[in-house]
């Protein structure tokens, strides 16, 4: 479980996140949406340290992260995954050494455990026929699937994703979304989603956070998102026509 | 520059990383250097051979004088600039493209010192192979004197090869070496600083590209004039 009480951050000035406080549970996919511009890569990146925060906690599992030592967060940041919006994969080397990597550096497993954990992860992604291909050489559906697999590969308990479907078309981004979803339920871990993807939302938002102009306007699920008393959110969901027609249907059913 | 220098998280994987850019920037580099110096060893036998226009010179003093400047200024400093263009540019273009695509923030979430990881290598590959490229480069500007002096009739062989052995001091050399360690280091520490720093896409990486070079270059003619009026 990860909570954040009272999140501050600003930039020049330029107050971007405002008093976010929010709980995101374990086992759950827990969305932050939003707009472009809204503040979520800010928020997530705040969350996971690449941003240090002007006030505020961050708690993971009840420790305190904004007031850790270095050499802890470090030390937790093991316990941590998290796929960036274009990847983030290492150019000069193999989807197979890309997921490896995180084990060489940390793990103390031998080289024939570790090739079977790569194995598990290529396999858990079904990509398991590129692991000799460069990021170049891959499309950025399947690039997106080995920025999975290299996040899952120290097994950790917290996982980020930072627009994990932008640049895919529709069929690709439910794979992918499917594919975050079994993984947070089967291992158990905290999945943090940024998106600003209806589809997602509607699919896997067990848990969501919207946010506007920095701040928390509403929290709930998908199940409640389309019939919440909120201005702003219904401008972002109902940006679709397609989800007012299904609200609509759906209240005139009931 | 601590969190460069701060104790690795995996030695293997550090020293691995340390070879790949030995071939990467030190060994990839050879072709340029025996090229560049080829010619400029020529070009300095004639310039020398040009201006000597007193008949009682002897045409031996050719050979001395491409081996100095060679060994003092040409295969150190000069080599330095052409060294801050091509490995320096390297540097902070590779660097600068992990960082605007987040490949930097990846290394940083997993828990790896980014800094360390990336830069270390790179700092101890160029600064032992830049005394390495230095010493190849004075070989290759003796030999490229040696070809164009005789060929064009500027000085003979006998004379030319009397000459680079004539009145040797080794001190030149030493304190060329350690030219060549401070400007190794320059070369690394600053494009890696550009290219670390960068902020925006592809075309802030061309600048800080393009600002690494000319600040690598100042720096130094800079340490080159410290050095010589330290050492020599």
């Amino acid at each position: 479980m990860i909570e954040i009480r009272n999140i501050y951050k600003s930039f020049d000035q330029k107050e971007v996140i405002r008093n976010i406080s929010k709980v995101f549970n374990q086992g759950q996919t827990n969305l932050i949406i939003g707009r472009s511009g809204s503040g979520k890569t800010v928020l997530l990146k705040s969350i996971v340290g690449l941003y240090e925060v002007d006030n505020g906690q961050i708690l993971y599992d009840n420790r305190d992260f904004t007031s850790m030592s270095p050499k802890l967060r470090k030390h937790l940041r093991q316990e941590m995954g998290m796929v960036f919006q274009g990847g983030a994969l290492f150019d000069s080397l193999t989807v197979e050494q890309n997921i490896r990597f995180p084990l060489d550096m940390f793990s103390l497993l031998s080289p024939v455990e570790k090739q079977k954990q790569v194995d598990f992860c290529l396999e858990r992604v079904n990509i398991s026929d590129a692991n000799k291909l460069y990021p170049s050489e891959i499309s950025g559906g399947m690039q997106k699937r080995v920025a999975i697999a290299r996040s899952i590969v120290m097994n950790p308990k917290y996982l980020f994703c930072d627009e994990p479907n932008s640049g895919l078309d529709p069929e690709t981004s439910m794979v992918i979304d499917e594919l975050i979803h079994s993984i947070t339920v089967d291992l158990q871990i905290t999945t943090i989603i940024n998106t600003h993807d209806m589809n997602s939302v509607m699919e896997i938002g067990d848990n969501i956070l919207f946010i506007s102009e920095g701040e928390m306007c509403w929290e709930g699920n998908r199940k409640e998102v389309l019939y919440a008393d909120n201005h702003k959110l219904q401008e972002f969901v109902f940006a679709n026509k397609q989800y007012q027609k299904i609200r609509d249907e759906k209240m005139e059913g009931k | 520059m601590l969190r460069v220098f701060s104790k690795p998280e995996r030695h293997s994987l550090y020293l691995r990383q340390t070879f790949n850019e030995i071939e990467n920037l030190g060994v990839k580099s050879v072709g340029i250097v025996a090229v560049i110096s080829l010619f400029m060893g020529g070009i300095m036998t004639l310039q020398v051979a040009y201006n000597m226009t007193n008949p009682l010179l002897p045409t031996t003093l050719i050979g001395l004088g491409n081996r100095d400047s060679l060994i003092l200024e040409f295969s150190s400093t000069i080599m330095g600039l052409i060294m801050a263009g091509k490995i320096g540019s390297n540097i902070t273009s590779e660097i600068g493209s992990m960082k605007v695509t987040e490949q930097i923030d990846s290394l940083e979430i997993m828990g790896v010192n980014s800094a360390g990881y990336l830069i270390l290598p790179k700092i101890i590959a160029v600064v032992l192979m830049f005394p390495l490229l230095y010493i190849l480069s004075v070989f290759f500007g003796i030999i490229g004197g040696m070809i164009v002096g005789p060929a064009v009739g500027a000085v003979t062989l006998p004379d030319y090869l009397n000459g680079i052995q004539f009145s040797f001091n080794p001190y030149y050399v030493t304190f060329s070496l350690i030219k060549c360690l401070v400007f190794g280091f320059l070369i690394a520490s600053i494009s890696a600083f550009f290219g670390y720093t960068v902020e925006g896409g592809a075309f802030d990486v061309g600048t800080a590209s393009t600002r690494a070079v000319v600040n690598t270059n100042i720096m130094i003619l800079v340490w080159d004039l410290i050095l010589t009026q330290l050492l020599l």
